[in-house]
């Protein structure tokens, strides 16, 4: 907690707080670049699930570096937000279970990169069915990650570990 | 105002919207609904726009009514937004400018289909798009990318300490 406090006093995290078009700014590249990583997975995990079946499916590698991009933005976003309120992301479970959520989505992704979308014998036709499941899972965590991150405003215990009440 | 407050008030959302979980939940469904969006409507967009060559357009344009479902699906969560509240979102500039946008990226809709989308589809998997459907997918997404951006800053304006076109 005391780690909590120190980082909410430093410069750059109290300018992050109280500059509107900086903490702003910051959430808007959080949503639109996780609309660009949840959308790419809408599209892949449709294609797996049998929609626009006419599409090549290792082709639709060719729409992951948008996909990247989103990570990395996300990720940088994510830990100036972090830096600004510190204590309200980390005392709030609903945080950790976005992270898992996405760490486990992310784990997925992988093994269908190195599975059914690295594999051309898998570009026409149907898909085995351990692949269509994780397609599903996929869409269910990325569901939970669009969820408990706009929970994240509503659900945490404290602000700041500063003033905690 | 009224009229949209009374709407909110006899259907029974602006109950629903102020229970604690009101807004936090239909809030959820307007970004799972901007997802399927982007993810449809947008990738054919990037596809247009000469990303991903190989991938049939037509074959991704498959993808487009689920888009539509998302756009549906954000229209009735954000008439569930505005007339719960009306005074935030009338009188908020990223909101005003937010449907100035849309009212862009839906009369691109109309030109785009009435004049493009025919050649677009009877492109090869292989073929860049013609000129004018990558001008019409690069209007669409910087609307739509601007709908999100604007979306997201209607919490950043609150009115009445904020202008707005007619007050």
């Amino acid at each position: 907690m005391d780690a909590l406090v120190w980082l909410e006093g430093t410069a750059f995290s109290t300018w992050m707080r109280e500059s509107g078009p900086a903490f702003f700014s910051t959430l808007v590249f959080h949503s639109v670049a996780m609309g660009f990583v949840v959308g790419v997975h809408v599209a892949t995990n449709f294609r797996i699930l049998g929609l626009a079946a006419g599409v090549r499916l290792s082709l639709m590698r060719r729409f992951f570096p948008v996909l990247w991009a989103g990570l990395v933005v996300v990720s940088l976003s994510g830990v100036l937000l972090l830096i600004a309120y510190p204590a309200k992301a980390l005392t709030n479970p609903v945080f950790y279970a976005k992270l898992v959520s996405a760490g486990a989505a992310l784990l997925i992704t992988r093994s269908l990169l190195k599975g059914v979308l690295g594999d051309r014998s898998f570009d026409s036709g149907p898909l085995p069915g351990k692949a269509r499941l994780m397609a599903v899972l996929s869409l269910l965590l990325w569901a939970g990650v669009v969820t408990s991150g706009r929970l994240l405003a509503y659900t945490h215990n404290m602000l700041m570990a500063s003033d905690p009440f | 105002m009224e009229l949209l407050l009374d709407f909110s008030r006899t259907t029974g959302i602006y109950d629903f919207m102020h229970t604690a979980w009101g807004w936090p939940v239909i809030e959820t469904l307007h970004f799972l609904g901007l997802s399927l969006l982007i993810g449809t409507v947008g990738l054919f967009d990037l596809r247009m726009m000469g990303l991903a060559r190989g991938v049939s357009m037509k074959a991704l344009h498959g993808l487009v009514p689920w888009g539509v479902a998302g756009y549906a699906l954000n229209v009735t969560t954000g008439v569930m937004f505005v007339t719960s509240d009306p005074g935030q979102y009338l009188f908020n500039p990223a909101f005003q400018t937010k449907l100035a946008l849309m009212g862009i990226a839906g009369i691109n809709v109309l030109i785009f289909y009435r004049f493009v989308f025919g050649s677009v589809r009877r492109a090869d998997a292989d073929a860049r798009a013609p000129r004018v459907a990558k001008v019409a997918a690069a209007i669409s997404l910087t609307c739509w990318i601007g709908v999100i951006v604007c979306g997201r800053l209607i919490t950043y304006y609150r009115p009445p300490y904020h202008w707005c076109f007619w007050c």
